[in-house]
């Protein structure tokens, strides 16, 4: 089946996001979480990625639903930080 | 509304478990994940927390009388923000599902953080899911969200399994190289079938719920 880790809902975006993934996980592992850097390293692979996708969530017709649960349910900083509230 | 609520301790530093998170759909096993997108990640310069906005699309095997109801969608869609906070090292995932909820609505929260006692090799989970349905007859309602329950309970027991045995792995991995791997290999994927955020899940198998409403005619 290929590459079944980092398939895009896009086929033509699939190499496109496994090409920064690939980047990603490794800028993640070996560069934020041991401090080493607060800088995306992976700028223009992104860009390549992002306007496929931004693209595709057109032509497919998710951007609607998605622009609406992003209103609806907008998971804000606060949101996520009310999550992780000292209990008690 | 009904709630489902879990926890669990993960025997792995919480750096780890992190690392893992991002590694883990969509595989072979968990079939009815199809794709995962990145859509927005960022990192607020104020506070250095990672923010990253996902879409992960599952298929959705609906029978023909389900397929009436919620439109003949072939792929539902769960829209998932988490956000990485390395300075106190809590890593919270919340998602809801993008279609079908007019019909059944799940929203999730996970927490991943270092545990209390042994903050350098535990990692303390918190799950939470409210599961809504929205059905013309509240004892279908009631049907729906118990079933819903029911099911996020078996898959959150065999996900938090498979979780320690990827964790294992990567462990492994990551000892013998010195650092964090990041190609994870077939048989990783394998393990990595049941994972602890279950909305897709739930959502995939709502085709089941075809049941429910048989008992009811």
């Amino acid at each position: 089946m290929g590459n079944i880790m980092s398939t895009s809902f896009a086929p033509e975006c699939t190499e496109k996001k496994t090409k920064y993934d690939d980047c990603f996980n490794k800028w993640y592992t070996e560069k934020f979480l041991q401090g080493k850097s607060m800088e995306n390293e992976c700028v223009q692979l992104w860009d390549d990625y992002i306007t496929c996708v931004n693209s595709a969530l057109a032509s497919h017709q998710i951007k609607p639903i998605l622009d609406k649960a992003r209103q609806d349910q907008p998971f804000t900083s606060e949101e996520i930080d009310s999550a992780i509230a000292p209990k008690k | 509304m009904k709630l489902f609520e879990s926890s669990h301790d993960f025997h792995y530093p919480w750096d780890q478990v992190t690392a893992a998170n991002w590694q883990k759909y969509p595989n072979e096993l968990s079939s009815h994940v199809v794709s995962v997108d990145i859509l927005n990640r960022y990192i607020d310069p104020a506070t250095n927390v990672l923010r990253t906005e996902r879409l992960i699309g599952c298929k959705q095997p609906i029978p023909k009388w389900l397929s009436m109801l919620v439109g003949g969608q072939e792929y539902s869609y769960v829209r998932e923000i988490s956000e990485i906070d390395l300075s106190t090292k809590t890593l919270v995932m919340k998602s809801t599902n993008l279609t079908m909820n007019h019909l059944l609505q799940v929203n999730e929260t996970v927490t991943y953080r270092p545990d209390h006692e042994l903050p350098n090799s535990r990692t303390h989970f918190t799950q939470k899911a409210e599961i809504t349905a929205f059905a013309s007859f509240s004892r279908v309602c009631d049907k729906i969200e118990e079933w819903s329950v029911e099911r996020f309970g078996q898959n959150a027991n065999t996900g938090k399994q498979a979780f320690e045995s990827v964790l294992k792995t990567l462990t492994a991995k990551w000892e013998e190289s010195g650092v964090f791997v990041v190609d994870i290999g077939t048989s990783l994927l394998n393990d990595l079938n049941h994972v602890t955020d279950k909305t897709s899940t739930v959502l995939a198998e709502v085709s089941k719920l075809g049941n429910v409403f048989k008992d009811k005619e």
